[in-house]
């Protein structure tokens, strides 16, 4: 549930004469709503890309809408526009990249788009498409600051921190963790303070009647039915302690009442996991500078589980049986087959995280050149410096686990299973690499 | 209807919703859950059912009847309640469970704007509805698991309306005494209307505890909520009611829904109301079940929190949601505490022995099998 707080709007016909209003209009509302003229400018640039890009693919007649947002660390702008004006094909990442021999390696305005801004994401709604820039405000790197010694609270409170409280538990975190436990977005306490101040992360620390913290938890919706933590973390705490159980329960007891139903937990300490999380599986991280980690992730479910029905590919299904049994969902699976449909060709979207290396696909149309669509999305992600590949099947569309056989001929292996994280349960996979 | 149609039709605090999912019926659960068996722990329902004068009436209710309109403010039955109660029938309002009467209260003093004032952790329906029409919920912490009737006082404004107060709470079990009770209206005096939700009042055999019914001559900002959906063992039927002073009632009349309590739940409820015996052999079932429980959940090594009402409250070592999932396949149904703001928390209807031994065992293997070791059972 992000909470972008001002935001502005303009339609234009999809016509390379607009293109100045375009720019114009994300340049000026970038700097309104608080991006420096460095950033701006390269928002402003992965703008005119998308916008010349749609329109040399838009039928005539066709129109966008430019939706500017300002979330408090970052300025977000979306394209907006509808499925029929367009070839859907051309909105894969790789719709020009090397698919017939003897055409250029030209690249889509779409890639280079996306080296310009720190988040890009396509994504369909039904008959309407819509790419979304992201660019964040920029931070200083974390200094090495005097920290408070931390020690074991006797008696302690756990209320919402001020943006300094905030920005100290970020320190701490660096401190007290090792890298691979610590979220990329922590590296600046500031963008920490800001998230948390604009409400897209929410937080709560544990601190003693001197204001000594011995922990802290944040979290934030991802989508609008899981929501992810991150924590708790402990400073000088013990499990026995109670602070960090006490932080699980103010986590969850927020989020008890609102439309969530499961929670995913990153950074949590096994032993404390156990009385409130159940294992979900790893997911292999690989880091910029090659080092290679495994990361825990945990879930709970935060609803009585009232079954499912849900469709499979006899590729994933050892696996599903395989996890259903240990979380015990009570689901109903149902195979789904392949009866020599026609379908052109498949069409992906793609979410880019350059800050983590991270490319996540999504399933926008199926076809029979799937295997081929996504060797050249892997191909062309690894060449772009994002070795985490990822692939969100959702199992409540019987179409996506059309996918499943080539996902595995391509190297992909199914990871996670996300309950009710999108139509039905979510099938996380994982490239391997290599 | 297009997209941006409804987006410019729905209210802002609408959109926020999800959908109330119920749980599936029965058997359909049964057949996801691969259980041969479903124990229903999760509604503090009745497993004696209704009271024999009550089945009497639903055996004899002629199927002819059902073409014909009910009584559109169950008349005969708000004329049993002044009897039993020793009030006027206008002192009652009817509705279709006590859900119904939360919103007539609520829609008949609450504007955008205003506020109410109930329990973080307690029967979620007065959120929810408070949350539904646009009223801001102030929810004051329970203290020692129980309603912090100065927490209440300390929120009041002059744009609260409306205080919940559910006596004995639910899921904890706790209530207010008569002298707390009287203490917390003197200081609320006539500011704003109390509710005394008595949802499980014939459960109560405390000396000590206070009959709301009584207090409207001294209190006539004080409503009681009441309903055949427990002790009654009338749950599938629909029917509960609130009463307070006239003057009170006939404000929260004006946005009461007529017709909205069908025949039979009106006729069996008539032959429900006298039915003391029934109460007496509940509270014995209820009273043997907590005997036997207790012992066993303490063998178990766990706590619970286990006051007035046909229910415990249980802490586990595991996701609440885990355990019902597994207590599912075992064919025993509870009700998860997460929701209620009590992480890890299960809450279990008191039934019959042989229930109770039964949910024991399948409570015990699916701690065994999470903490992977052997069990004593």
């Amino acid at each position: 549930m992000s909470v972008p707080s001002r935001g502005l709007r303009l339609t234009v016909n999809a016509d390379d004469r607009f293109l100045q209003v375009a720019t114009s209009f994300v340049e000026k509302a970038s700097l309104a709503l608080g991006l420096d003229e460095r950033a701006a400018l390269d928002l402003t640039l992965a703008s005119e890309e998308i916008f010349t890009y749609v329109c040399h693919k838009a039928s005539p007649g066709a129109l966008i809408s430019l939706a500017s947002r300002g979330g408090g660390y970052y300025v977000e702008v979306d394209f907006g526009f509808e499925a029929r004006e367009f070839n859907m094909q051309a909105f894969n990442l790789t719709s020009r990249v090397a698919r017939r021999a003897d055409e250029s390696l030209e690249e889509t305005g779409l890639v280079i788009a996306s080296r310009m801004v720190d988040r890009f994401h396509f994504s369909q709604d039904g008959r309407r498409l819509r790419i979304t820039l992201v660019k964040e405000r920029s931070y200083p790197a974390v200094e090495a600051l005097p920290l408070p010694e931390s020690k074991p609270l006797s008696m302690f409170a756990i209320r919402e921190p001020d943006p300094e409280e905030v920005k100290l538990c970020v320190r701490l975190v660096l401190r007290d963790y090792p890298p691979q436990a610590i979220p990329f977005s922590f590296r600046s306490p500031g963008k920490i303070a800001d998230m948390v101040s604009c409400g897209e992360l929410r937080a709560a620390i544990a601190v003693d009647r001197g204001g000594s913290v011995g922990g802290g938890i944040v979290w934030r919706w991802r989508g609008s039915k899981l929501v992810q933590s991150f924590g708790p973390y402990l400073f000088a705490q013990t499990i026995e302690s109670g602070v960090g159980k006490a932080l699980v329960d103010a986590c969850l007891t927020s989020i008890a009442r609102t439309p969530a139903i499961g929670i995913i937990s990153h950074s949590l300490a096994s032993d404390l996991a156990a009385g409130f999380f159940e294992p979900l599986g790893t997911v292999t991280i690989r880091l910029k500078d090659g080092r290679v980690h495994e990361n825990a992730l945990y879930y709970r479910h935060l609803e009585e589980d009232l079954g499912l029905a849900v469709w499979s590919d006899p590729a994933i299904e050892p696996f599903l049986r395989r996890e259903y049994e240990r979380l015990a969902f009570a689901r109903e699976i149902r195979t789904v087959r392949d009866d020599g449909e026609a379908a052109a060709y498949a069409v992906l979207s793609a979410g880019l995280d350059r800050e983590a290396a991270r490319a996540t696909l999504h399933p926008i149309w199926w076809g029979r050149d799937s295997r081929e669509t996504l060797a050249a999305h892997v191909n062309m992600l690894q060449k772009e410096g994002l070795p985490n590949i990822y692939f969100e099947m959702d199992i409540g569309r019987a179409w996506h686990c059309h996918f499943a056989p080539a996902l595995m001929e391509c190297g992909f292996e199914p990871r996670l299973l996300l309950p009710y994280a999108g139509e039905g349960d979510l099938v996380v996979f994982q490239h391997r690499g290599g | 209807m297009s997209d941006w149609a409804l987006e410019r039709l729905q209210p802002e605090y609408v959109k926020r919703f999800e959908p109330y999912v119920p749980n599936k019926p029965d058997p359909e659960l049964m057949k996801l859950y691969g259980s041969s068996r479903l124990y229903r722990l999760n509604n503090n329902e009745n497993p004696l059912g209704p009271p024999l004068a009550a089945q009497e009436v639903l055996r004899r209710f002629a199927p002819s009847r059902a073409a014909v309109y009910p009584s559109g403010d169950s008349f005969y039955m708000r004329e049993k309640l002044a009897g039993r109660f020793d009030k006027h029938p206008e002192q009652f309002l009817v509705g279709n469970g006590a859900n119904e009467v939360i919103s007539f209260v609520m829609k008949a003093f609450c504007e955008p704007g205003d506020n109410i004032i109930t329990a973080d952790k307690t029967f979620a329906v007065y959120e929810w509805v408070a949350d539904f029409s646009g009223i801001e919920a102030r929810l004051v912490p329970l203290k020692d698991y129980t309603f912090d009737d100065q927490g209440l006082l300390d929120r009041v404004d002059e744009r609260t309306k409306v205080v919940f107060v559910c006596n004995p709470n639910n899921p904890t079990g706790t209530y207010w005494s008569t002298d707390r009770l009287r203490r917390f209206l003197d200081a609320i005096s006539e500011r704003c209307v109390v509710v005394l939700d008595e949802a499980y009042f014939e459960f109560v055999e405390a000396d000590d505890y206070p009959d709301g019914m009584r207090m409207f001559d001294e209190y006539p900002n004080l409503v009681v909520f009441r309903t055949f959906s427990k002790m009654y063992g009338l749950a599938g039927l629909r029917i509960g009611y609130l009463a307070g002073g006239r003057q009170l009632v006939d404000a929260i009349r004006r946005t009461c829904i007529v017709y909205s309590v069908n025949s039979l739940a009106q006729e069996a409820a008539f032959a429900a109301v006298e039915d003391r015996e029934h109460v007496q052999r509940t509270r014995e079932m209820v009273r043997k079940g907590k005997d036997y429980l207790l012992p066993e959940l303490n063998r178990l090594g766990l706590s619970c929190v286990a006051h007035e009402g046909n229910f415990v409250m249980i802490q586990l070592p595991i996701s609440d949601t885990l355990a019902y999932r597994k207590l599912m396949r075992e064919g025993i149904m509870v009700r998860t505490m997460t929701g209620f703001r009590f992480p890890n928390f299960i809450r279990v209807t008191i039934s019959r022995i042989e229930v109770m031994q039964a949910f024991v065992g399948a409570l015990a293997r699916v701690l065994h099998s999470q903490r992977g070791g052997a069990t004593d059972r």
